[in-house]
């Protein structure tokens, strides 16, 4: 037990055949609803299953993992790395570990939002006693997904290849599944109707607390939902250059490539931001002024929100866009 | 950023650009920046643009901008977008990416495109140079000023030294002017009480390094008689930034008491090691400074919080937005002030920590 623990202090690869007395017993991994959970669960999930260890993922988010978070978490933090906080301690008595990977730059010159850069030690200071698992992307110092990912199988499975093996596949049912996302969204805009597109982060859009009950609203409303995904990166990095040049934040440029490629392609954009979140505070100020002709709300959410308050501004939202439409008929002019 | 103007003025007349410094900062510089700037945007974006909004009202034409490890790195666009909206005409020089000279030749060839790069690296040296004194004899002020018998007696020298360093043009009159005030510094008459106490202050830059940003604390800490000591200077960053800029950063997590595995963007990560090497020093206590919001600086509050509650070592917390109030400050310090005195005076006293610790332990006792 506690060879187990003084390896995940340290970052040296451990041979599994020291883990003695844990084969009968399988280990389970936590992985938390939250972050870059919306990301990257299908990569996670299916790497663990080829090696046949247990995961378990958190609840969706609801009022008692915000409560914790926001307890755990220094005030000022935003609302997301509190629901971490509040996830992680969720599977605390549950999992032998949880899974949190630490990412800086996916490509040279660019790099992750810092939360990313620190959430490992935020979760290990604000949780003390909790058992982590980490894995660090960061090109830029040549720590690339596979061999890290791998380090973290190493612990599990003592067969190198293996491991190796269970990484590919994972990644070509990641990389398949990415597609799928793609198809369904070129769907999604060419249905007909009122489309909105909303720009909000994954970890934000399909957050049960954050950004669900928004997307939930507008489609009962009879709103088409556009999500801000976009999966081409090399391309969502072309068009990002359009709206910003020297934006350095990997996923804000995905955001901003969405943002360009379907923006004529609806009726309204939502800007959905957590407070109080640097990049976005920064990137949606930016959009705003360069977005002019469709239009454009943000909606600032924070561990407060009414919902009732929020179902307003959308309504009159909606109304807005409705009522430019028929204006635009009335006229006759539909260009 | 505080009197760093004076070498950046240096380096721009070197390199023949007319330069129009904004006016000192005041109330007003924040109002028309907050009024312009994005909600929740941090401070020092905000006084950032309210300096260029006056400068520009001055007669300026080409804007500075550098850039950082965080959302710093991304003012620059942001800001010149909103400057644009508000009807301002003007270039921009976006100063990102290292220290080195050659790295920013291309930037200073738009502002003067007769410019070499000898003469770029020369200017390049003789300001900083020009740094180094000027962090040398404000570092000696803070560690000093609060013990002077006469009163005002070190702001009175600090000001003669800015106004001399201002006009000096090369290395030997900067290299003189160093040693005479700091000569001079020495010898005005100081009275150390033999418990005094010693503050370090740790945070992000540049609430750190513009005393009118954070409400002039080092000179409040002065008036309650502390010594005060700070790390983040520009000659420091310049020291740290360049290709030795990865090692210091092992080394700073080297020597964090495994608070921190990795590096948390920014200043982050130094100020924890340095909170964790200033309680092994053993100073007093540790000021944590930032704005509202620093992403960075939060990240680090998650381990300051552990280590302070671990080893009962007090830090005090301060963020600043634009609605930070001077007497809210005043008070904070003082009550902090009093109590690190209580604590040298019965040095046994339990804490409040160690009520907690006591309590925890307990729990930790019934869970097993």
């Amino acid at each position: 037990m506690w060879a187990w623990v003084n390896y995940l202090h340290g970052r040296t690869v451990m041979p599994a055949a020291e883990q003695g007395g844990n084969e009968d017993m399988p280990a389970t991994v936590g992985l938390p609803r939250s972050l870059l959970f919306h990301k990257y669960h299908v990569l996670w999930e299916s790497f663990f299953r080829e090696l046949g260890v247990q995961t378990i993922t958190s609840p969706p988010s609801n009022r008692a993992i915000l409560a914790r978070g926001i307890e755990l978490a220094v005030d000022e933090t935003c609302v997301p790395v509190k629901l971490l906080l509040g996830h992680v301690d969720a599977l605390r008595d549950k999992a032998d570990y949880v899974l949190i990977p630490r990412i800086v730059t996916l490509a040279r010159g660019e790099t992750a939002c810092v939360k990313f850069l620190g959430s490992y030690d935020v979760a290990r200071n604000a949780i003390p006693g909790i058992r982590l698992l980490e894995y660090s992307v960061d090109v830029e110092k040549g720590l690339y997904e596979r061999p890290e990912l791998c380090r973290v199988g190493a612990t599990f499975e003592r067969n190198r290849r293996k491991v190796r093996r269970a990484y590919d596949e994972a990644s070509r049912i990641h990389a398949r599944h990415m597609r799928d996302l793609s198809e369904r969204q070129e769907t999604a805009l060419a249905r007909p109707g009122i489309k909105v597109l909303v720009v909000g982060h994954a970890y934000n859009l399909y957050d049960e607390m954050l950004g669900k009950p928004i997307v939930d609203f507008l489609g009962k409303n009879g709103v088409e939902v556009v999500c801000s995904e976009f999966h081409d990166t090399a391309k969502a990095r072309k068009l990002a250059r359009r709206i910003s040049q020297d934006i350095p934040w990997t996923f804000n440029k995905e955001l901003l490539g969405a943002l360009e490629s379907y923006r004529h392609r609806v009726d309204g954009i939502i800007f959905l931001v957590t407070f109080p979140c640097g990049p976005d505070s920064l990137m949606t100020e930016l959009c705003m002024r360069s977005v002019k002709g469709t239009p454009s709300i943000m909606l600032v959410l924070d561990e407060l929100q009414s919902e009732a308050g929020l179902q307003t501004r959308l309504e009159s939202f909606i109304d807005l866009i409705v009522a430019g439409k028929q204006r635009m008929l009335m006229s006759g002019d539909a260009s | 950023m505080g009197n760093y103007s004076i070498p950046v003025k240096l380096l721009a007349e070197e390199l023949e650009c007319e330069i129009v410094s904004p006016p000192k900062m005041t109330k007003r510089t924040l109002e028309l920046g907050a009024r312009h700037s994005p909600e929740f945007v941090c401070i020092p974006f905000k006084y950032n643009l309210g300096n260029y909004i006056e400068a520009l009202d001055k007669g300026a034409n080409v804007l500075l901008q550098a850039g950082g490890g965080c959302r710093f790195g991304y003012y620059g666009e942001v800001q010149e977008a909103i400057l644009r909206d508000l009807g301002y005409d003007f270039g921009m020089v976006r100063l990102l990416g290292g220290w080195k000279v050659r790295d920013h030749i291309a930037d200073f060839k738009l502002v003067n495109p007769r410019l070499t790069l000898l003469r770029a690296f020369n200017a390049y040296r003789l300001a900083l140079r020009q740094t180094q004194a000027l962090d040398a004899v404000e570092d000696y002020v803070r560690r000093n000023a609060g013990f002077e018998v006469e009163e005002g007696a070190f702001e009175e020298v600090h000001e003669a030294f800015l106004g001399e360093l201002d006009t000096a043009r090369d290395r030997r009159t900067i290299q003189e002017i160093e040693k005479r005030y700091l000569a001079e510094l020495a010898a005005i008459p100081t009275e150390r009480p033999d418990d005094l106490l010693r503050i370090g202050i740790v945070g992000e830059l540049y609430v750190l390094m513009e005393p009118f940003s954070n409400l002039f604390v080092e000179k409040e800490l002065a008036k309650r008689g502390v010594e005060v000591h700070r790390f983040v200077t520009v000659s420091n960053m310049v020291k740290h930034g360049g290709a030795k800029g990865s090692a210091h950063l092992d080394d700073l997590i080297k020597n964090s008491g495994d608070y921190v595995r990795y590096h948390l963007g920014a200043d982050g990560t130094e100020s924890v090691s340095m909170t964790y090497q200033l309680m092994q020093k053993g100073f007093d206590g540790v000021l944590h400074l930032k704005p509202f919001g620093c992403m960075p600086e939060v990240n680090a509050m998650a381990a300051l919080q552990r280590l302070s509650r671990e080893h009962t070592f007090p830090v005090l917390f301060i963020s600043y937005d634009a609605q930070t109030s001077e007497t809210g400050l005043r008070t904070r310090l003082d009550a902090f002030c009093d109590m690190l005195r209580m604590r040298k005076q019965r040095p046994n006293a339990i804490s409040v920590a160690d009520v907690d610790r006591v309590r925890l332990a307990e729990a930790d006792r019934r869970a097993v």
